[in-house]
């Protein structure tokens, strides 16, 4: 009788220990549902910190100790140990606030819907980061906030700091129509940027004897037709030997039609350009790649493992493709993309960004956190495991970006971005749903590409179903 | 004497209250159910309102109720008070975890549990040692106490040290200082009073003095027990389910306030067109209004042909593909299973091995499985290719023909996407069917075949005159179930598919859809009236279903 008295006891003591526990770490977490302390007079002194190089230091820091939860999106456990990291080094620097930094899920394991859930919830993480097609969908229904007036307050912040593609988007203002530094409107900043290039099997390239794509960039040769002959040549090599891959989703097809002269929408993005003449001429070739020369992986089929596994020549992937690929055991290297019919070679810069949640209770240390998390050092901490490129227009974080090899011909990468190669700044769509854009678009891509449509037929039909996404 | 009227002054004092607090609590209730429309309270969205108020009025009427009552010394009074205290003390009570932050604290204990394991082993090892006593004779009487002394002190002393590690006094601080804003001390008073009140209406004695009887006090510890499912089952359940369907009628996105728009969202997914074509590759935009519909499919009739349009064409795209799964991937999974079972159930030795194998496929988590049969699948360097090379290799070189290798696009052809997610689900289903069919021939009567048996019956005539309708409600179950678990299919196209509609929709179902709507899209009003949809199929194939089964069932002939 005694033991069970005991035995009880121990359980409850148990269970009660287990309700308790919940009760502590968390809640500091939870801080931003407590009332602020009046901020709009410490606003302006707590963001005069210089932005541009180093993390934001803070002039008066808070009497109280604020929590602030951040996430973003990593690929892998390296990246959640560097942003771990960061988070910690960032918590030092930043008085009056202790960060707490939460992993997403990979894109794989649906970041965004997880965090769309959280947003609806009201317990999303105070900052986080997300694709640059999301920002419009977040920004127009009120789920992120803009900080233009905190920016506007901060010395030394200013936004051509950063890329002006990216900017453009997160300067956006949908009252006015109008974007820019003056535009009164600051959605978040980018956390960092890519873009295309082909990752090449030069060992299947020499065994073929095709030229090498490398010589052809500096030369200026290196064209559509160029790319077709070593594509040709060492599909050559066998009949489970590929001379293209490319995954099937918008930013692979999209760019042969950027480098057409084409695009996915009209130039004020309000209505589908997906049936002018360039964009199908841009996807007329890309079809001939599949269809006609048979060079490439099946659309539809990841084409990385093939890749990995030697049997591709010319893989697209950007730049968050290579810590995978540095794992070959073959001779690997990066050339940028092929120009097209109009000289540039149509590639994307690919973005996301840190924002600002609505619903945070202290927007001027979150808006400190930002600024934190896009400083050239921390960028360059990322950079260096290889997966991104820094958003910041700074020549110190280019050079050192330079430097993280393999692979030898980094400036591939730099070169996409480069003004004179003119990419496409990857953004949302303010005057429509870009969810509901992609998920017409995509299959009926997906139908040219492997022989199911022709491409009079797409280019037909294909806006009068897309134009219906749009507002006006 | 004297006590038997104590005690009955008591319980009149107890009634008296009762009545009252039941007024109290009738006026406060029905003071409430008003409050979200005269501005006394913020509420979101006319649904919060609506649903505060009728849950609130449907209490003030009860306690009302309860109260008349209760002042006429029924029992019936006694029974609504149950109900109603007991309600709002669960709520109050969760009012109050929830206010202490205890839901959202998990993540917390999960960080520092582990700290606590070796402290919380202390205290188990002291458990058992002062249970040493139980497995020897007693020779020393003087040394059991000691242990037990020493028992008691390692138990306090790991218990202690544990609640210290996982940082349970931070947590019991925090809780408290939490509870200290009003809504937290509002919800610890109704718990109290709550609490009291229950109390006081379960005492033995208050029940005597309204005649109640045993039944009453069987049904009161019945629906207790019931309870926990009861309420789980009506929150996180019939709740949502309800709310969806109001939100079919809404234009909701999750985020903001939503707007009633009606059928809107039912007459969009149901806005289809028929149109006659005078050639078979006549555009759709000739025949009918492109601004609203969309060409889902068309048939090809001689010269001319006949079109269909929708205004939501995913929406039937979706419904083709998932009805198409339907078609095949139940028999797939039934019609294996059923041969399987019978093999299965014969007395061959390591039949219990094989048993276990066919079945680890349905234990197995959805998402490894997709993601291996991904590689499978994988057109270049895929094993299922790579075997079908080799053997047309092996063929061509054997026979000196020229079988040309298909080299199938799996999951990249749309002909044969769908086909490559059936085969997934209907291997993974069939185990569990397998299992499922075993379970129905072990209670077949032996008698019925040795009966045959005697009568000259094969294996085949056994089959078909004594397994099959001996099985049929098995079948049923298992053609049921297998039908509305193929009609939900999700995971094994999420997780296949890249993107997961597949190459031009053909991969599209009708929970993708609606999760692409609302978790993607932002069109949660949209999705709640697909889920609908979805439910109006599936409830009208299981009736169909449950209609045969009752003209063909043997127990009903």
């Amino acid at each position: 009788m005694k033991k069970n008295v005991v035995f009880k006891m121990l359980s409850l003591f148990v269970i009660a220990s287990f309700v308790l526990a919940a009760c502590a770490a968390p809640a500091a977490t939870e801080a931003p549902a407590q009332p602020q302390p009046p901020a709009a007079t410490e606003a302006p002194a707590m963001t005069e910190a210089p932005a541009a190089t180093e993390a934001p230091a803070t002039e008066a820091p808070s009497a109280e100790e604020v929590t602030l939860r951040w996430r973003t999106r990593p690929d892998n456990q390296e990246e959640i140990d560097v942003y771990s990291q960061i988070s910690t080094e960032l918590d030092a620097q930043l008085d009056g606030i202790t960060l707490t930094y939460e992993p997403g899920g990979t894109e794989g394991a649906n970041y965004q819907d997880q965090l769309r859930s959280e947003v609806a919830a009201g317990t999303a993480p105070d900052v986080f980061w997300i694709p640059g097609t999301d920002v419009a969908d977040f920004a127009t229904r009120g789920l992120i906030l803009n900080f233009s007036d905190l920016a506007t307050q901060t010395d030394g912040f200013s936004v051509d700091n950063f890329y002006p593609g990216p900017m453009y988007h997160l300067t956006y203002n949908p009252e006015s129509d109008a974007s820019g530094a003056d535009s009164g409107a600051l959605w978040g900043l980018p956390r960092d940027v890519s873009t295309f290039a082909l990752y090449l099997n030069l060992d299947l390239i020499a065994e073929a004897g095709a030229p090498d794509p490398r010589e052809l960039a500096k030369e200026g040769k290196w064209d559509w037709d160029a790319f077709l002959d070593v594509a040709q040549k060492t599909r050559a090599l066998g009949s489970d030997i590929y001379g293209y891959g490319a995954s099937a989703w918008w930013g692979p097809y999209g760019t042969w039609l950027n480098a057409a002269g084409g695009g996915f929408f009209s130039a004020d993005r309000k209505a589908c350009a997906l049936n002018t003449a360039e964009s199908l001429q841009g996807l007329e070739f890309q079809r001939s790649l599949y269809q006609d020369y048979d060079v490439a992986t099946p659309y539809g089929e990841d084409p990385e493992p093939p890749f990995r596994a030697g049997k591709v020549a010319m893989f697209q992937n950007g730049r968050w493709a290579t810590p995978g690929v540095r794992t070959v055991e073959f001779n690997w290297d990066v050339v940028e993309l092929p120009n097209g019919p109009k000289g540039t070679a149509g590639n994307w810069l690919f973005w996301g960004a840190y924002v600002i949640n609505a619903k945070t209770a202290h927007p001027e240390e979150a808006w400190q956190l930002v600024q934190a998390l896009t400083t050239a050092q921390t960028q360059g901490e990322v950079a260096a495991l290889g997966a991104n490129i820094p958003s910041r227009v700074s020549q110190e974080a280019l050079d050192a970006f330079l430097t993280f090899t393999p692979p030898a011909n980094n400036q591939a990468f730099l070169n996409g971005i480069a003004d004179a190669a003119a990419p496409t700044a990857e953004g949302p769509l303010w005057a429509g749903s870009w969810p509901e854009f992609d998920k017409i678009m995509g299959p009926a891509i997906q139908g040219v590409l492997t022989g199911a449509t022709s491409v009079d037929d797409f280019g037909t039909t294909i806006c009068d179903e897309a134009n219906k996404v749009f507002n006006q | 004497m004297n006590e038997v009227i104590s005690l009955d002054v008591r319980t009149n004092q107890i009634l008296l209250l009762q009545s009252i607090w039941r007024g109290v609590f009738a006026v406060l209730a029905a003071a409430g159910a008003l409050a979200p429309w005269l501005g006394w309270v913020t509420l979101d969205s006319n649904w919060q309102k609506l649903l505060v108020s009728a849950i609130l009025l449907i209490a003030a009427i009860a306690s009302g109720i309860g109260a008349l009552q209760l002042t006429r010394h029924r029992h019936a009074g006694r029974m609504i008070s149950l109900a109603l205290d007991y309600l709002a003390f669960v709520a109050c009570a969760v009012i109050v975890l929830n206010t202490g932050e205890v839901f959202i604290g998990i993540d917390a204990l999960g960080e520092t549990f582990g700290r606590g394991l070796p402290y919380l082993g202390i205290a188990v090892a002291g458990y058992f040692l002062g249970t040493i006593e139980d497995r020897f004779p007693k020779r020393d009487v003087s040394t059991t106490t000691s242990l037990k002394t020493v028992s008691r002190w390692i138990i306090l002393g790991g218990v202690v040290l544990f609640l210290w590690q996982i940082d349970a006094v931070n947590g019991v601080l925090y809780f408290l200082g939490k509870l200290l804003q009003p809504t937290g001390l509002v919800a610890v008073a109704g718990t109290l009073i709550f609490g009291l009140s229950l109390w006081s209406m379960m005492r033995s004695e208050v029940a005597e003095a309204l005649n109640a009887k045993t039944n009453h006090e069987q049904i009161i510890s019945g629906w207790l027990f019931l309870s926990p499912n009861l309420l789980g089952f009506l929150i996180f359940f019939a709740g949502p389910l309800i709310l969806s369907f109001y939100f079919s009628f809404t234009d909701s996105d999750a985020f903001n306030p939503p707007n009633w728009v009606g059928l809107e969202n039912y007459a969009r997914i149901l806005n289809v067109r028929f149109a006659w074509l005078s050639s078979p590759t006549q555009l759709a935009r000739e025949v009918v209004d492109i601004k609203v519909y969309d060409e889902v499919g068309r048939l090809a009739l001689g010269n001319g042909g006949l079109l269909f349009a929708a205004a939501d064409k995913f929406f039937w795209l979706a419904l083709r593909n998932t009805l198409t799964f339907v078609l095949f991937a139940m028999p797939l999974s039934v019609i294996p299973a059923l041969v399987l079972s019978n093999v299965l159930n014969s007395k061959l030795p390591g039949m219990k091995f094989f048993r276990a194998v066919y079945f680890m496929p349905s234990i197995a988590a959805v998402v490894g499985i997709a993601l291996v049969w991904q590689w499978l699948y994988n057109a270049t360097i895929g094993y299922i290719n790579y075997f079908i090379t080799v053997g047309i290799e092996f063929w061509n070189n054997l026979f000196n023909l020229a079988i040309i290798d298909p080299k199938i696009q799996w999951v990249s052809d749309e002909k044969t996407a769908l086909f490559a997610v059936i085969l997934i689900a209907a291997w993974q289903t069939m185990g569990f069917n397998t299992v499922l069919f075993l379970a129905g021939l072990q209670n077949i009567p032996g008698e019925l075949y040795e009966a045959a048996t005697v009568d000259g019956a094969g294996p085949w005539a056994k089959f078909w005159g004594i397994t099959l309708p001996m099985l049929a409600p098995t079948t049923f179950y298992v053609v049921s179930t297998t039908t509305i678990q193929a009609m939900q299919v999700f995971e094994q196209v999420f997780i296949l598919m890249n993107p997961p509609e597949g190459p031009n929709n053909s991969t599209i179902t009708l929970v993708l859809y609606l999760y692409r709507s609302g978790f993607q899209n932002f069109k949660q009003g949209y999705a709640s009236a697909i889920a609908w949809v979805l439910f109006i199929v599936i409830f009208g194939l299981t009736l169909v279903q449950f209609q045969r089964q009752r003209r063909s069932s043997i127990y009903e002939s």
